[in-house]
């Protein structure tokens, strides 16, 4: 087990920059989460972490080891990849044996700990198999058995339940985190999956172009955004974010007035998240653009000039597209951001 | 009552289809192996049988040509030679083109393309523009009429192609698998011969029929080198029932040339589904 620590690192491709001046501390047995859309260097963080790829600049530790130069192989890292990677010609129970073999377990040994690894993915059954004759779901498995069969230091995991169906991811998330507390290995987790990220971290990094945007716990990230990129992020359906201009203590856009503390002024971005917005206020009118029930809530679409704002609604609303509607917003969970996107704290 | 009808057709058309498709196939089937059995007629009737103008539609079976074979040429020493200068020449490929094929298509240094482009050329050159140089340079070596000789040359020939191919297929391999095995604790050798290697199979034994049909169908520079029976193969030996003064021994020509191809018959049946997984996979991703 083994903190990691990240720091001014930097990962160039010629001219085109992956990663800038990125500082992380992971803490020992942390479950942390690097979530952004696709391209934002999460990937390229982790391959680094894991030693497939060499920071341009900066340092890593992991543990109190700086781990720069020294090759995957050596460093005590385990990784689980999106497509699995299960060797294809081994059997699931030569998948899970190969790294124990790389690293010179006694032959003893080996078998009781595949047979573990095995038992709590619950593949036992299945490993005489080769990798083709499993499902996506045992595929994914027997890759975190193999990962898990060394007790490593480190977990890396790149999107590893992108390719299995909704129903699956949702049992697998529970089964990641089942094994992550039990093992109590730090793990790093990518992905760009806002709800994986929620249910698994301890912390979220989010990033865009190759820069952290904020860190912080699930509960932070979501009712504490620090910029415009992570409030329109984070949330499904995501914050509404409104441009307008404020001034003496007045919010307005087009068709919307609302108070405002009164340092917030000039260009100004409002934002507030579908269920802060209520039916029936008078904050803001509208016409009906879209109705979308979903069993537990229900989602309204409304349009207002140019805008649509996403509401949450009782889940059973109804109403009839284009009928007219009015929206209220709640005006203490308003967020502002200035025109460079920050987020304006409270203002004494 | 309808639907029955329906269906009923609908059964009868599928086997007038499958009918058609059989007869299609079957014919094409037959085109292909007519030489074969025209070889092989040809084989076991006697030479009178052969040199005669009007054509015989039932020949009389004989075992002239086998006997011919056996009695009066070495068949065996040849079979022998092609065996050892082939297999040799495809093992020393194999060993020298799947290193090279992995680092063509997995390490990043400069002038790799030209390098892989370079390799490739050799092939494009016509084998006759090297052959006086050859020739001197084996002499040089006092190689000439080994069977070894005939390895490295075969060797030689072939190796452009078979890296080419096995490049071809590494590439396909996903580079997640590689990755996995390195943070897994592999070294580069032991990811290339427990994960590489395997992964592609299918490749690296197309690409070694492949060397050896060509290998076995080598002509000229066998016959440069080789000028006895030492080191003589099937393909030299062909050429020599033509001269003489026995005149052209068709039916002994036939014979060996189908000699000569049984081995490789029978060597694509057994490794058949490999070969069309593999003449596939190289081009499509999987």
């Amino acid at each position: 087990m083994a903190s990691i620590k990240l720091s001014n690192i930097v990962k160039s491709y010629g001219a085109f920059t992956g990663v800038r001046e990125m500082t992380l501390d992971i803490k020992d047995e942390e479950f942390l989460v690097l979530l952004g859309p696709s391209g934002c260097g999460k990937t390229t963080t982790m391959r680094m972490i894991a030693g497939l790829e060499q920071p341009t600049e900066g340092e890593i530790i992991i543990g109190d080891e700086m781990v720069n130069g020294v090759d995957a192989r050596d460093r005590d890292v385990a990784m689980v990849f999106q497509g699995y990677a299960l060797y294809p010609n081994m059997s699931i129970y030569e998948n899970i044996r190969f790294p124990l073999r790389m690293r010179g377990v006694p032959k003893a040994e080996q078998d009781v700990l595949i047979r573990r690894a095995a038992d709590m993915v619950e593949l036992g059954d299945y490993l005489d198999r080769k990798p083709a004759a499993l499902s996506g779901g045992q595929r994914q498995r027997a890759a975190l058995a193999r990962a898990v069969v060394r007790q490593p230091q480190v977990f890396l995991m790149d999107e590893p339940l992108s390719n299995l169906d909704a129903k699956l991811r949702a049992s697998m998330r529970v089964q990641i985190k089942h094994l992550q507390r039990q093992l109590k290995v730090t793990t790093v987790y990518v992905t760009h999956d806002q709800i994986e990220a929620m249910t698994l971290a301890d912390r979220i990094v989010i990033m865009n172009q190759g820069a952290i945007q904020q860190i912080g716990t699930p509960d932070q990230i979501y009712s504490d955004p620090a910029n415009v990129f992570v409030a329109g992020f984070i949330g499904s359906p995501p914050m509404n974010l409104i441009a307008g201009t404020a001034r003496n203590g007045s919010f307005d856009a087009p068709g919307l007035k609302v108070a405002c503390p009164p340092g917030v002024a000039g260009q100004v971005t409002l934002g507030i998240r579908p269920e802060d917005c209520r039916v029936g206020g008078d904050t803001l009118q509208g016409t009906v653009y879209g109705v979308e029930p979903t069993g537990d809530v229900t989602y309204l679409t409304v349009a207002t000039g140019a805008r649509q704002i996403e509401v949450k609604a009782a889940r059973d609303f109804r109403a009839d597209i284009d009928a007219a509607i009015g929206i209220g917003f709640d005006p203490a969970q308003l967020y502002f951001f200035d025109d460079q996107g920050q987020r304006i704290r409270r203002v004494a | 009552m309808p639907a029955i009808q329906k269906g009923a057709r609908k059964r009868k058309s599928r086997g007038e289809s499958m009918v058609l498709r059989y007869a299609i196939l079957g014919s094409w089937a037959a085109c292909c192996l007519l030489p074969i059995l025209w070889f092989l007629t040809i084989a076991f009737r006697p030479r009178t049988e052969i040199i005669t103008t009007q054509p015989i539609y039932w020949p009389t079976f004989s075992l002239d040509a086998w006997h011919l074979l056996m009695s009066d040429w070495p068949i065996a020493q040849y079979m022998r030679n092609s065996f050892f200068a082939v297999s040799g020449s495809v093992i020393i490929d194999l060993m020298l083109a799947i290193p090279a094929a992995y680092a063509l298509s997995r390490y990043e240094f400069k002038g790799r393309d030209d390098i892989g482009f370079y390799i490739l050329s050799t092939r494009m050159m016509a084998p006759a523009i090297v052959a006086v140089p050859i020739f001197f340079l084996f002499k040089t070596m006092g190689l000439l009429d080994s069977v070894w000789a005939l390895m490295l040359i075969y060797a030689a020939i072939n190796l452009s192609l078979v890296t080419w191919i096995i490049r071809s297929y590494m590439l396909d391999i996903p580079k997640e698998l590689e990755d996995a095995a390195r943070t897994d604790g592999a070294g580069d050798l032991r990811i290339l011969w427990e994960i590489i290697v395997p992964a592609c199979l299918p490749g690296i034994i197309t690409a070694a029929v492949i060397a050896t049909i060509f290998a076995i169908n080598e002509f000229l520079f066998t016959l440069l080198i080789a000028s006895t029976e030492k080191a003589y193969t099937m393909s030299v030996a062909l050429a020599n029932f033509t001269g003489g003064s026995d005149g052209v021994i068709y039916n002994a020509i036939a014979l060996v040339s189908f000699l000569a191809f049984v081995p490789i018959l029978i060597l694509v049946i057994l490794i058949q589904k490999h070969l069309s997984r593999g003449l596939t996979m190289g081009a499509v991703k999987g």
